[in-house]
């Protein structure tokens, strides 16, 4: 993998420099001439129609200049005129604050303090902030002869409910899911956590988007060393945009070049309250519904919310069959190549005759039929995705009649593999977690040709290779395999089987360190009804 | 540095992609071999192969071809006779998935040795097939039978040998290996199950055969064949045949029939047991063979009542004398006229007394074989009379 990089090193150094003509604003303080102020701001923002300039005299004898300035859309119209211009153009008139303000030396003071109406109000002292505040929907107020200003919380804008998820619906379960507005966010999580230790640190990356991230996790709970490496990876990061967590994620996991993924992706308060709980720590990303969680094993991604909800026979059962179609889904065209190309004395007789007699007449090599029908349903399964909703009955007709009933008749395919391609796209929707099953898509091909290539000796070779990758993993210093390898007997409760609550009354160990245990032991946990009803 | 290695890692995968595919074949390049027949011809072995039409077995619809298509070539060995084969097939004959080797009767008796070499040598054979011998018959002709039901003619014998010997126990499957080690063993010979052909071959050659309720010409597994060393010297018929069994311990069911008031009694066998035991006397041979049978009663067609436990005993003590009966005739048969120890005798003499078996193993067959004395004891229990007490007919008179 190292040469890849090397190969992009050119184009790494000379994107480096770019950064530089970024200064033009940043760390000029803001001067005492409100005029000033202003011409800087309409400078630098350039002829933007979306940004609002209010210059106005206020107080007894319009003595005072003040600048009002907000970003249209961003900022809540009726938010700024009841509690900003209003008080500021109107009220202030009426008030009897004249001899104060005729001293002019506290106007400032007195505008903040008695003036404005308003719970969150910051100080600006200099543009880069003043230019933060104002482009993420705050109100700036400038006053003439004050090398300061004030920023109004005053956002405000067109934002999408808070609806069901889309990519994971349970059957039992909260329906809500995170929306694009970052606040709405740590919103919903409050909500299921009102832990007074539950923390919920800010920060700004994208030098041009500025986009703001929450680190969320439980103080006492989470690992510490944890949590300082994320705020180290993320500080690290320094990019012009951040518009989907997607971003982040690829920034900071331990290792790029794997196809396996290393954080968990949600939509769910529920999932990401449970995950807080166990002591992992999430990432909010404004902008996107999708919140990052890390650490992630590989066995968190065979997890679903749900799990949690229905009875723990049933979840059990669930992720028991998940974890078969995982493998069903990786390996059933490899080994259906390689047992009939290579091994055909594995099969029993009476199938080895039943499928030499369906691929009796098939043009193709079971190589290149078998690539041919899972390259036609990885097309078809993204133009499903793509596709304008109207036109998705159409795909399906094509899908199901053309490559499946149209290409046997034909005879350009046999049914064994029509039958083999349909379980393994079946299979593959049963994992729970979407960026996996990508994952399984790629990995499908390879241990295609490996199959068709060395048969079953290639599929051992290439599963062997696997898990050593898999073992090699890490998710922010946690052995991605664990509590397989390393074993741990405790975590092994709520891994493939899920036991009934009062049986999981432990953390996972390597996640949360030191406060493993998380309800009382399971003899008194355990719900015992009393004996006599009399 | 780094340079190189890549190189190394490209060049290894290359090696490897050079060794791949050598034995890469696609299914519908295979004509599937079900069943290989073995006869005597002029210059070495003439060798019929019979091959599936995958397109006639697993069609929906009913076709005019045959299931199967049998080629014969002859050569000096089975090996070039196989490989001679190719000149007849459309495709690559691939014999991993026979599940019968039939020897022709006349060849069988010139000795099967030679032929299973090229068979147990190569690699391609699976052993789970069984062997037959081809009764009156070269194995050539047995092969070109169709069968009614079972559209593989192979495929048919496998299975009916395999339910026949579970329900009727006179037949006895034989592998490869056990085929092998039978003929090796000093202390043991071989035998094989017998298979005929009912009819005319001619007729059964044709798809007309099939197109009857009842097919002019069958194929039927009867009588075990008795080897001396790797030659066919005779057949044991039913009795003796299921006398066999009872000593090898081949028997899981069987009917066995006594005689009582104005009729007869099926008892069904459940369950046997059989052990041999070997011992040296003062320099001499001896075998105790100790047989414990479970039989429950099926079908009473006289007059008995079997309410009463001393009619039960009676009938345990017929079933007894008729199984010690079948026993004996098998071993007198062996002793008197085959002179040949199909019942691995020796091997039990040989475990007992490992030092008398050396200078007795010289002339076993010839001579030590033909004068062993035998014991047998043989304990039978009925355990249950079935879901009526008294026969129907009893009452009727009644």
């Amino acid at each position: 993998m190292k040469f890849i990089e090397k190969m992009f090193k050119s184009k790494m150094k000379s994107s480096a420099s770019n950064s530089e003509n970024q200064k033009d604003v940043n760390h000029i303080f803001l001067s005492k001439s409100l005029e000033k102020n202003i011409n800087l701001i309409k400078k630098t923002l350039g002829e933007s129609s979306d940004i609002v300039i209010r210059e106005f005299f206020a107080g007894e004898d319009g003595k005072i200049k003040i600048g009002v300035i907000y970003t249209d859309g961003l900022a809540d119209k009726t938010l700024v005129q009841t509690f900003i211009l209003e008080p500021l153009m109107l009220e202030m008139r009426k008030t009897n604050l004249s001899a104060n303000i005729l001293s002019k030396k506290n106007s400032f003071e007195i505008l903040k303090n008695y003036v404005i109406p308003k719970g969150d109000m910051k100080d600006v002292s200099d543009f880069e902030y003043l230019f933060t505040q104002l482009l993420s929907g705050n109100t700036i107020i400038l006053i003439d002869s004050y090398n300061k200003g004030i920023a109004v919380d005053s956002r405000g804008w067109e934002s999408r409910d808070v609806t069901e998820p889309t990519s994971q619906t349970v059957i039992r379960g909260p329906k809500e899911g995170f929306t694009e507005t970052l606040r709405t966010n740590t919103a919903l999580i409050r909500r299921k956590i009102k832990d007074p230790s539950l923390r919920i640190e800010a920060k700004q990356i994208g030098r041009r988007t500025k986009t703001d991230i929450c680190i969320i996790f439980i103080k006492g709970v989470a690992n510490d060393k944890i949590v300082k490496e994320v705020h180290k990876r993320l500080d690290r990061i320094d990019i012009d945009g951040i518009l989907e967590s997607g971003y982040i994620e690829e920034l900071i996991q331990d290792e790029v070049y794997t196809p396996f993924p290393t954080m968990i992706n949600t939509e769910r308060p529920d999932s990401v309250a449970a995950n807080l709980l166990e002591g992992r720590i999430a990432i909010l990303v404004d902008g996107t519904p999708f919140v990052l969680i890390v650490p992630a094993l590989f066995t968190d991604f065979f997890k679903s919310a749900e799990d949690y909800y229905h009875r723990f026979c049933f979840s059990s059962l669930v992720r028991i069959i998940r974890y078969f179609s995982f493998f069903i889904t990786l390996l059933t065209p490899s080994i259906y190549v390689a047992v009939t190309t290579f091994h055909q004395e594995m099969l029993p007789t009476p199938l080895l005759i039943s499928i030499a007699a369906q691929r009796e007449g098939v043009p193709f090599p079971a190589v290149f039929e078998a690539l041919l029908m899972e390259l036609a349903f990885e097309i078809l399964r993204e133009a499903g995705v793509r596709m304008p909703r109207a036109a998705g009955a159409a795909i399906s007709i094509v899908g199901a009649l053309v490559l499946g009933e149209a290409a046997v008749m034909a005879g350009i395919v046999s049914p064994a593999m029509v039958i083999v391609v349909s379980l393994t796209a079946i299979s593959s929707f049963v994992i729970p977690s979407y960026n996996l099953s990508i994952t399984i898509r790629i990995l499908r091909f390879l241990f295609m040709i490996l199959g068709a290539t060395f048969g079953l000796y290639g599929i051992s070779l290439g599963l062997i290779a696997l898990v050593l990758h898999l073992c090699s993993l890490r998710s922010f210093g946690i052995p991605y395999m664990a509590p397989m390898a390393p074993f741990n007997l405790d975590d092994q409760r709520d891994t493939i089987f899920r036991l009934p609550h009062y049986r999981i009354f432990s953390r996972p160990h390597l996640i949360s360190q030191k406060n493993i245990i998380r309800q009382q032991s399971p003899l008194i946990a355990k719900p015992t009804p009393p004996k006599d009803y009399e | 540095m780094k340079g190189k290695q890549i190189l190394l890692l490209i060049l290894i995968v290359l090696i490897n992609m050079n060794t791949g595919c050598w034995n890469r074949r696609e299914i519908n390049e295979l004509s599937i071999g079900t069943a290989v027949g073995i006869d005597k011809s002029e210059d070495g072995y003439l060798v019929t192969v019979q091959l599936i039409n995958p397109g006639e077995v697993a069609s929906e619809k009913a076709t005019e071809r045959t299931a199967v298509t049998t080629y014969r070539a002859s050569g000096e060995t089975v090996f070039e006779a196989l490989r001679k084969l190719t000149l007849e097939t459309p495709r690559k004959i691939y014999l991993a998935h026979i599940r019968i080797l039939v020897f022709g009767e006349e060849f069988a008796k010139e000795g099967i040795g030679k032929a299973l070499d090229f068979i147990s040598r190569d690699h391609e054979f699976r052993t789970d097939f069984y062997i037959l011998i081809a009764k009156n018959t070269k194995a050539e002709k047995l092969l070109n039978v169709l069968t009614p039901v079972e559209q593989i003619p192979a495929n048919k014998v496998f299975t009916s040998l395999k339910i026949s010997e579970k329900a009727w126990a006179s037949t006895y499957h034989v592998q490869l290996d056990e085929l092998i080690s039978g003929i090796i063993s000093e202390g043991k010979n071989p035998v094989l199950t017998g298979v005929i052909i009912k009819g005319d071959p001619e007729t059964g050659m044709n798809i007309s055969n099939l197109e009857n309720v009842d097919p002019p010409t069958t194929i039927q597994i009867r009588y075990i064949g008795v080897f001396k060393d790797d030659k066919l010297i005779g057949w044991l018929n039913e009795d003796e045949s299921r006398g066999y069994n009872y000593i090898m311990d081949h028997v899981s069911s069987t009917i066995v029939n006594v005689p009582c008031e104005n009729g007869k009694v099926g008892i069904e066998l459940i369950r046997t047991k059989a052990k041999i035991n070997g011992d040296v006397e003062y320099g001499k041979p001896k075998i105790d063979i100790k047989i414990w049978v479970e039989g429950n009663v099926g079908d009473v067609e006289c007059e008995v009542d079997l309410t009463k436990t001393k009619n039960i005993y009676a009938l345990e003590a017929k079933v007894q004398k008729k199984i010690k009966k079948e026993i004996e005739s098998a071993i007198k048969k062996a002793q008197d006229n085959f002179k040949s120890d199909i019942f691995g005798f020796g091997e039990a003499i040989h475990r007992a007394a490992p030092k008398a078996w050396k200078e007795l193993k010289t002339d076993w067959d010839r001579r030590e074989f033909q004068d062993l004395e035998v014991n047998i004891n043989v304990t039978v229990k009925i355990r249950r009379i079935g879901t009526i007490m008294k026969s129907f007919q009893k009452e009727a008179k009644e």
